[in-house]
């Protein structure tokens, strides 16, 4: 091998080395380019999945509330049934006491 | 293998190895700032949900204490209706004395010698309402009362008849001071006690 096809070869060589570094430089310029869509991904993501399950916290809250505000409603019908019916029977009771406090209050 | 392809795939060697260099680096900056979010959304995240947490707690309570304050509603109504059909009756029972003579008689005269005490005159108006203005023995009232306050008293009696059930209004004869004891108003005067005590007979409130 002759000396200038010794020189040729080693240029040859550099100049892909300098395209192995260029390509390398380029990818990784890629790779830095991505990394602020690539974090808004995960962001949205994320919050998406944190106000999903935000809402069925708060869905699944309204449910229960709902159950327990019909359940008391229904105990509370059932205790105000109770007590008007006692209520009921003493009425003729409490009309003879107030009259009396009418009547009596002057003797 | 010749010195120059030595020399050759040494510098491809030197120069793939800075390449791989490189990208390593743009990829652990990747890494670096995708962890750096991550701890940064995640606490975001865990905001909305702590958040969230809060609001469905207070959802709930809302429910609750709306169901709470529509039964506590309900029952004050129903209370109310039995509250107002006792005092109703009473108050018929206390205007029906007025039907019977035997009970209602001597009522008046108390009715009369209180606000006569009441008034501390010797001379006095008394005003009835038009059927007892016809149908009461004033000779025997004003006889009951002297006895009642156990002295003489001067009876004057109005010939204007007043609106009532029943009772008297007794004032001085220039009408300037009153006693109203007629049955209606000594029933609405003695209302706000009326009702504590129905609450507490008929509620054990």
């Amino acid at each position: 091998m002759s000396g200038i096809e010794t020189v040729k070869i080693i240029v040859n060589a550099e100049k892909q080395a300098a395209k192995i570094i260029k390509d390398a430089e380029a990818t990784a310029a890629d790779i830095r380019k991505k990394i602020d869509s690539l974090i808004q991904t995960q962001r949205t993501e994320m919050l998406a999945t944190a106000k999903k399950e935000a809402s069925a916290l708060v869905q699944q809250a309204e449910e229960e509330g709902r159950r327990e505000a019909e359940s008391y409603e229904k105990e509370a019908a059932v205790r105000t049934r109770e007590l008007i019916a006692r209520a009921s029977s003493k009425k003729s009771a409490t009309v003879e006491k107030l009259v009396g406090m009418v009547m009596e209050g002057e003797k | 293998m010749s010195e120059t392809t030595k020399f050759t795939e040494d510098i491809l060697k030197v120069a793939t190895e800075k390449a791989g260099n490189i990208i390593g680096e743009a990829e652990a900056e990747r890494q670096r700032a995708s962890e750096e979010a991550k701890t940064s959304i995640s606490r975001e995240a865990e905001a909305i949900i702590r958040n969230a947490r809060a609001d469905a707690e207070a959802v709930k309570r809302r429910e609750i204490s709306e169901a709470r304050h529509k039964a506590k509603l309900h029952e004050e109504k129903e209370k109310d209706i039995v509250m107002t059909e006792v005092l109703d009756h009473a108050k018929k029972r206390v205007l029906d004395v007025a039907k019977d003579d035997s009970k209602y008689l001597p009522y008046l005269t108390t009715l009369v010698e209180s606000a006569i005490r009441q008034l501390g005159d010797e001379t006095l108006l008394i005003h009835l309402n038009k059927a007892d203005m016809t149908r009461i023995n004033r000779t025997n009232v004003e006889r009951d009362v002297a006895k009642g306050l156990q002295k003489p008293i001067k009876i004057e009696w109005s010939k204007e008849p007043i609106e009532a059930a029943g009772g008297a209004i007794v004032s001085s004869p220039d009408g300037k001071t009153r006693i109203v004891n007629t049955l209606d108003e000594r029933f609405d005067a003695l209302e706000p006690k009326l009702l504590i005590e129905a609450g507490k007979s008929l509620f054990g409130q």
